[in-house]
């Protein structure tokens, strides 16, 4: 017994230093990624708050390009509907001012960004109280940005394209064939896509959309180009997909609500 | 009791240095300075192990939930502050380190800060990388990360005694 005692007292540090990294590793062993990030709903209050007291500062300093960009985008918008606006009959405007309209935007701010890790989040500004919940899309003036992985009241947070669990459907523009998007956790600017099969023929710079089978993002949603592709893995292409959303300085986005995702999901629920 | 309020001072503004601050810088995509583990280095001579490795524990359950990876910093910090015990007993001077004097360049000059910084940012970051990255596939890219970011830690630790923590 006494043996055992001082054996306890001489070893006393090692034994901890061993419990506290079993602590850890059970910790990160334990739980996906993905239940993880749920468990912390109280750090994201918390952290929340501070990201975006401290982002106030960076929004004023970043004013002069986003007005900017805004004013871009604003021109661009009025072109296209002056395009279309021909096109349109006064019908199909009323339908969709009757509430028939299929998904609806919700402006956001990027509060938080992390962009060189492995397991990227973003934090938004916009929670259960502004219409944000789990699994809708975000998308920014460039193109896709990810999904929402959780909301609390004021703020959400979001698994972006650049996070090694994404994984989203999406096509090659030019013949529609659909893989799986998703990163290899090498360089924020570039994702990868998997599944598309080798007779199928590619060239460098085609547009790469989301398919729209996931009820989360409409389709054709810009997601990038091909940059390049290879066979290496049999019978599969790896495609590397430059995005256009520029992580770095990612700032405003858009959530998007789609209002018949609950009936696609219990219709596939049903079949399944 | 004042060593005991300026520490914990220290490890408030090191966090919301690192977390506000140091997380926003990225150089090349590959490079991150973690400068909270100036922390763990600066802590006093006398500090007992194991409040050295609760403070550890503490710092790096700080960190992970800021950055969303719930006990990659826990192990990585743990791991290091059980290293810097071992450190400051190999670089210790014959007659041990003298009383009232911290583990600061002040004290103890560049080189031997230099050195103790170095290898207990290496420790620390060669176990946070791979277990980001937990798999083996990308070793050589994880490994050339970890050098990197550990010279950038470390050059950023080193320069900050000269100007923000120098006292």
């Amino acid at each position: 017994m006494r043996t055992l005692l001082r054996f306890f007292q001489k070893y006393s540090d090692l034994l901890l230093f061993l419990l506290l990294e079993i602590i850890a590793i059970t910790l990160i062993v334990q739980s996906s990624h993905y239940q993880r990030s749920r468990l912390i709903d109280l750090n994201r209050q918390v952290t929340g708050y501070i990201y975006s007291k401290v982002d106030g500062a960076r929004e004023y300093f970043s004013l002069k390009e986003v007005n900017q960009r805004l004013a871009d985008e604003n021109m661009e918008l009025r072109n296209r509907l002056d395009l279309i606006s021909g096109s349109l009959d006064t019908a199909t405007v009323t339908r969709e001012l009757r509430g028939e309209h299929h998904y609806f935007f919700v402006p956001s701010r990027v509060v938080h960004n992390s962009i060189y890790k492995q397991y990227n989040y973003l934090t938004l500004d916009k929670g259960k109280k502004q219409g944000v919940f789990r699994d809708m899309g975000v998308i920014s003036d460039g193109g896709l940005v990810g999904i929402v992985l959780e909301s609390s009241a004021n703020f959400a947070t979001v698994i972006p394209v650049i996070n090694r669990d994404f994984r989203l459907s999406a096509k090659i523009k030019s013949n529609n064939y659909a893989g799986i998007l998703q990163w290899e956790g090498d360089s924020p600017l570039f994702a990868v896509l998997t599944e598309i099969p080798f007779h199928v023929t590619l060239a460098e710079g085609d547009t790469i959309l989301t398919s729209g089978f996931s009820s989360i993002f409409p389709e054709g949603i810009e997601v990038g180009t091909i940059e390049s592709f290879s066979l290496e893995r049999g019978n599969f292409y790896d495609i590397r997909v430059s995005l256009f959303t520029d992580f770095q300085r990612l700032y405003h986005v858009n959530v998007i609500r789609n209002y018949r995702q609950e009936e696609q999901l219990n219709l596939e629920n049903q079949n399944r | 009791m004042y060593i005991i309020t300026r520490n914990i001072v220290r490890f408030l503004v090191v966090v919301l240095f690192q977390v506000l601050v140091m997380d926003n810088v990225m150089i090349n995509g590959y490079m991150v300075p973690y400068i909270y583990l100036l922390f763990i280095l600066l802590m006093p001579f006398e500090t007992p192990r194991w409040l050295q490795l609760l403070a550890g524990f503490a710092l790096g359950l700080t960190m992970d939930l800021f950055s969303n990876t719930l006990g990659m910093h826990i192990a990585a910090t743990v791991l290091a502050a059980f290293a810097r015990s071992y450190m400051l007993d190999l670089l210790a001077p014959r007659d041990g380190f003298e009383p009232d004097s911290f583990p600061r360049i002040h004290y103890y000059g560049f080189l031997w800060f230099l050195k103790y910084t170095l290898v207990i940012i290496f420790i620390h970051h060669l176990a946070l990388f791979y277990l980001e990255v937990f798999q083996l596939k990308e070793f050589l890219s994880t490994l050339f990360r970890v050098i990197l970011s550990s010279m950038l830690s470390a050059s950023t630790i080193v320069l900050s005694q000269y100007f923000v923590f120098r006292k």
